[in-house]
């Protein structure tokens, strides 16, 4: 493939890079995993890329290719099992001052999401990216009103889990 | 607040807390080769296509394939080469076709319903093979005890003898055990693509199934 083709996907990714590492937060539990999981996305993205129409944006695209990835094609291996916390301890997170139990309950939170299965994983990530049904529905390949009812489920269930 | 909202409202401000990748270190990224689990279903499915070739070229040409020539069986067995290979073609294609069907760029259902489709070819194969070959067995019996004299004689000898019992026991216990091998192998090939690289895949499959109920 063409050096500028390499260029120019390297630099699109460079930039859009957040959502790749975004997608490795959610579906990993340490570093080496996230790494292994960012490898295996830009992999794909780059072998897709030479189709990428531009009729969409990079971004919408990459979340799709990012999703599928992690969820069907990324091979988790058994090695990586790590009981580590990795929230807040990973990424050194600088909160804002929040109070005391509003930060415990934050914390309570990603816990929570990582318990849950990799396609309800996909459903909340893409609601935490502030995207509207219509694309989660697309994304997924699901209609609309189905993924409504699997996020008003996944609601019930965070809650379950936070307040057993 | 809806936890789900407070949390979103944190997401969106951690903007700045994921490690920043430089242009070479995703440059050389792309450089290295992947692991995903569809390669991996290449390569196997392209060894079980080798395999099940090699195991009905390699019995074509056997001592015993000779035998039966000799029996003049070939009204059975020519035929039966003849559709083995044109199924083996079909299967090919079919799973070629399949295969550049997966795209990672299609929603996550389409995705893994190619994927699913593309394994589902070449473990049809495979059970065609299972069945090929048992048909192969059955035939060959058919041909032996039709022509072959001198198992005749030694069926003629055996029931002289009383021993009619202790020869079809024999018999009949060797073909079982050459079948339980058969679908031995056939439930490792199972065992080693379903169990391992599409057990994940299958549950994620099962639950975006689950939503359209």
């Amino acid at each position: 493939m063409s050096k500028e083709l390499e260029h120019s996907f390297v630099k699109l990714l460079e930039e859009n890079q957040n959502i790749v590492h975004k997608v490795c937060r959610l579906y990993t539990n340490n570093q080496q995993a996230h790494n292994d999981l960012f490898q295996e996305i830009t992999i794909q993205l780059w072998k897709a890329y030479p189709k990428f129409r531009g009729d969409s944006k990079f971004s919408t695209w990459m979340y799709r290719v990012g999703l599928n990835t992690a969820i069907t094609l990324y091979r988790k291996s058994k090695r990586r099992v790590n009981t580590q916390e990795f929230d807040m301890v990973q990424f050194k997170i600088k909160s804002e001052p929040y109070d005391d139990t509003e930060e415990q309950q934050l914390k309570l939170m990603y816990q929570a999401v990582h318990q849950l299965n990799d396609i309800e994983k996909a459903l909340v990530f893409l609601y935490l990216e502030d995207k509207d049904y219509r694309e989660i529905s697309e994304t997924l390949g699901i209609s609309e009103v189905n993924a409504r009812v699997k996020m008003n489920r996944i609601k019930t269930k965070l809650k379950t889990i936070l307040n057993p | 607040m809806d936890e789900l909202e407070l949390l979103k409202k944190d997401w969106q401000k951690q903007d700045n807390s994921y490690p920043k990748l430089s242009y070479d270190d995703i440059y050389k990224m792309i450089l290295k080769k992947s692991s995903s689990i569809v390669k991996w279903i290449f390569i196997i499915s392209i060894i079980e296509f080798v395999f099940w070739s090699f195991i009905s070229v390699a019995f074509r040409d056997t001592e015993s394939m000779k035998h039966f020539r000799e029996l003049h069986g070939e009204n059975i067995l020519v035929p039966i080469a003849i559709i083995g290979f044109g199924i083996l073609i079909y299967f090919f294609i079919a799973f070629f076709k399949n295969y550049k069907r997966i795209s990672v760029t299609d929603s996550a259902k389409a995705l893994m319903e190619n994927i699913l489709k593309t394994r589902r070819t070449v473990k049809q194969y495979v059970a065609f093979n299972i069945i090929y070959l048992i048909v192969c067995f059955i035939a060959a019996l058919f041909i032996e005890f039709d022509k072959n004299q001198e198992l005749n004689d030694h069926l003629s000898q055996a029931s002289a003898n009383g021993e009619i019992f202790k020869f079809y026991a024999i018999f009949f216990a060797t073909v079982f055990i050459a079948l339980v091998l058969l679908i031995g192998v056939f439930l490792l090939f199972y065992w080693l693509v379903y169990g391992i690289l599409l057990k994940g895949l299958n549950r994620n499959y099962k639950e975006l199934k689950k939503l359209e109920i």
